[in-house]
């Protein structure tokens, strides 16, 4: 009986995904707006920086420079581009491949702490990123690099309109859903669940800690990189000034927003909500913000689980529940120190 | 020569010497028992071996090789396994995902096959799953196999704990307290269980309170008191001598 149930829910979940694929591969033909399929394409390099988030938060890590190596990315890919003639076909893989490298790199230093220390440096370091590309006269300084190619015509497709865009970024997600759903599903993302769970007990059956969280660390350069990559190509400017803190902490407020729990799924529906919402709420003006952040609150305070978290779980909200959240933060930090 | 040696192991926090110069033998296919007061340095030995802490002086070998350094995930991947006082489990997942993590360090395919799901892959995770079935059935947890391991009764919560140890496949296995809090039945089901690990081939050193486990359970005991060893021998005797009534009882008893 169990396992009907179960074979009925893999079911549902393949329709569902078919479903969702061909209301995202046909939304274009219902779309005549240039500016709703902006916010499309944005939606989707949102979702894919909050899973990156997300990813290094299954191994119990709390990024709080998810933005940097989508800066890195963008300055490669725009660096390849304008003095080393590289299409945007050719500067993706490399770009991706080079951050890879250069995470490999920091982030033997970095996971070595966990906690608090690990969130800081995380912080330092996507500010000393768009820092030091505000500095250095290669990089164009605080103007940044202006006038990147568009992505080469791919045969008969040419990129002089959103549509395209909106499909290379959909193919681009794509992508780095299927590496990650890999991931999480095989045997390394169980170890990455197992150090978040309990890193002593996952040391007693042999798991390296450190060795795993670079992994993560690695991979998720990797897909922010090549969200970055697309973003030079697409923007066709990049400044350092996009890639400043609050870009960090709208990636994990996708993340949150959606549900921590949810890997895949919760950024997604935090990053479409965070894009659209705010635009929907453009009639109140200069008061919108204000509104969009009264509700992240109520969201986060009263929805701990995120939106997700409370569809699927439907745990009912009481004041000692509520309470027992907040002390758990108050726990959580005693234990990270 | 023996399967575990400990070699002059001196542990000091502060100004407190938690275990002094301490020499041991756990030899292959024995339950050792390892009693003692509270504060007699039990668990600090526990987390010495098992590389939780770092010993200030002294030695240890397992099969011959030092092991005095490592890393918990290094010890871990030489062959021992460590069960915690406490349940220490992963909480929120159910109790078979709990023993399949157990099977880490026995996977031979590389990373990047595990990452594209090969067909090489795919059956060996088939395969540790099987062997998971298998453990759960050894250790009577058959039944909650899709129970979230922090809904679990007490009890088996420590069988699943056990269970998860013996899926990375251990030559030796630490126990600490394992039938403390358990009831007369409870502690005769795990004492059998016990046995029929060692019957396995896995040597046992356990850390227990219960006496009456401990003189049915183990081959040779040894009894710490204030970090110092003060007595080696098998339980009969360890029953008769005086200086192990002294340091449990205090001396005005006698």
């Amino acid at each position: 009986m169990k396992q009907l149930t179960s074979m009925k829910g893999k079911a549902v979940k393949q329709v569902a995904i078919i479903i969702l694929a061909v209301f995202l591969l046909t939304l274009p033909l219902y779309i005549d707006s240039a500016y709703i399929m902006h916010l499309l394409i944005m939606a989707c390099i949102g979702t894919i920086l909050g899973m990156t988030f997300s990813l290094l938060f299954s191994t119990g890590l709390i990024s709080l420079g998810a933005a940097a190596f989508y800066a890195v990315g963008a300055y490669i890919s725009a660096v390849l581009s304008m003095n080393f003639g590289f299409s945007f076909w050719g500067a993706f893989p490399v770009t991706v491949i080079a951050s890879a490298c250069l995470a490999l790199v920091v982030g033997s230093i970095f996971v070595r702490s966990g906690g608090i220390a690990f969130a800081i440096i995380t912080l330092l370091f996507a500010s000393a990123i768009v820092l030091a590309a505000g500095q250095v006269e290669y990089l164009g300084g605080w103007g940044g690099i202006i006038g990147i190619a568009r992505p080469t015509p791919l045969g008969p497709v040419e990129f002089t309109n959103k549509t395209p865009y909106y499909y290379l970024a959909l193919a681009i997600l794509a992508l780095v859903i299927l590496a990650f759903y890999a991931l999480y599903t095989s045997r390394i993302g169980r170890a990455w669940k197992a150090i978040k769970l309990s890193p002593n007990l996952s040391g007693t059956l042999g798991i390296n800690l450190y060795r795993y969280r670079l992994l993560a660390f690695v991979v998720a350069a990797a897909g922010a990189a090549a969200a970055g990559s697309f973003y030079a190509h697409y923007f066709q400017t990049v400044t350092p000034g996009a890639f400043g803190g609050w870009l960090s902490i709208y990636i994990q407020l996708y993340a949150v927003l959606g549900g921590l729990e949810f890997y895949l799924l919760g950024p997604a529906v935090g990053a479409v909500l965070m894009t659209f919402i705010p635009e929907y709420l453009r009639v109140i003006k200069e008061y919108e913000p204000i509104v969009t952040g009264v509700l992240l609150l109520i969201v986060i305070l009263f929805f701990p689980g995120g939106i997700l978290g409370s569809i699927i779980n439907s745990e009912k909200i009481n004041g000692a529940r509520l309470w027992s959240r907040i002390s758990s933060i108050g726990t959580w930090m005693k234990k990270s120190r | 020569m023996a399967l575990l040696e400990i070699k002059n192991i001196t542990r000091i926090f502060g100004g407190l010497i938690a275990v002094r110069d301490l020499s041991l033998d756990v030899n292959e296919g024995e339950i050792l028992g390892l009693i003692g007061p509270n504060g007699a340095g039990k668990s600090t030995l526990f987390n010495i071996i098992s590389g939780f802490i770092p010993p200030n002086k002294g030695k240890i070998f397992f099969k011959g090789e030092e092991i005095t350094g490592l890393r918990i995930d290094q010890i871990a991947q030489k062959g021992i396994a460590r069960i915690f006082q406490e349940p220490t489990l992963f909480m929120q997942e159910t109790v078979f995902e709990n023993v399949l993590s157990g099977f880490h360090r026995h996977y031979r395919q590389p990373f990047w096959k595990a990452f594209l799901h090969t067909p090489a892959a795919n059956r060996e995770e088939t395969l540790k799953k099987e062997k998971a079935l298998e453990i759960l059935d050894f250790m009577s947890l058959t039944s909650m196999s899709n129970e979230l391991a922090a809904n679990l009764p007490h009890g088996h919560q420590r069988a699943l704990a056990i269970a998860i140890a013996l899926a990375t496949g251990p030559e030796l296995l630490l126990l600490d307290e394992p039938v403390t809090g358990m009831n007369p039945t409870e502690t005769m089901g795990m004492v059998e269980k016990i046995k029929r690990i060692r019957q396995r081939g896995i040597t046992v050193l356990i850390v227990e309170h219960d006496m009456k486990a401990v003189m049915s359970l183990c081959d040779r005991i040894v009894v710490l008191s204030l970090g110092v060893k003060i007595a080696e021998n098998m339980p009969a005797a360890i029953r008769k001598d005086e200086q192990v009534i002294e340091a449990y009882l205090g001396k005005q008893v006698i």
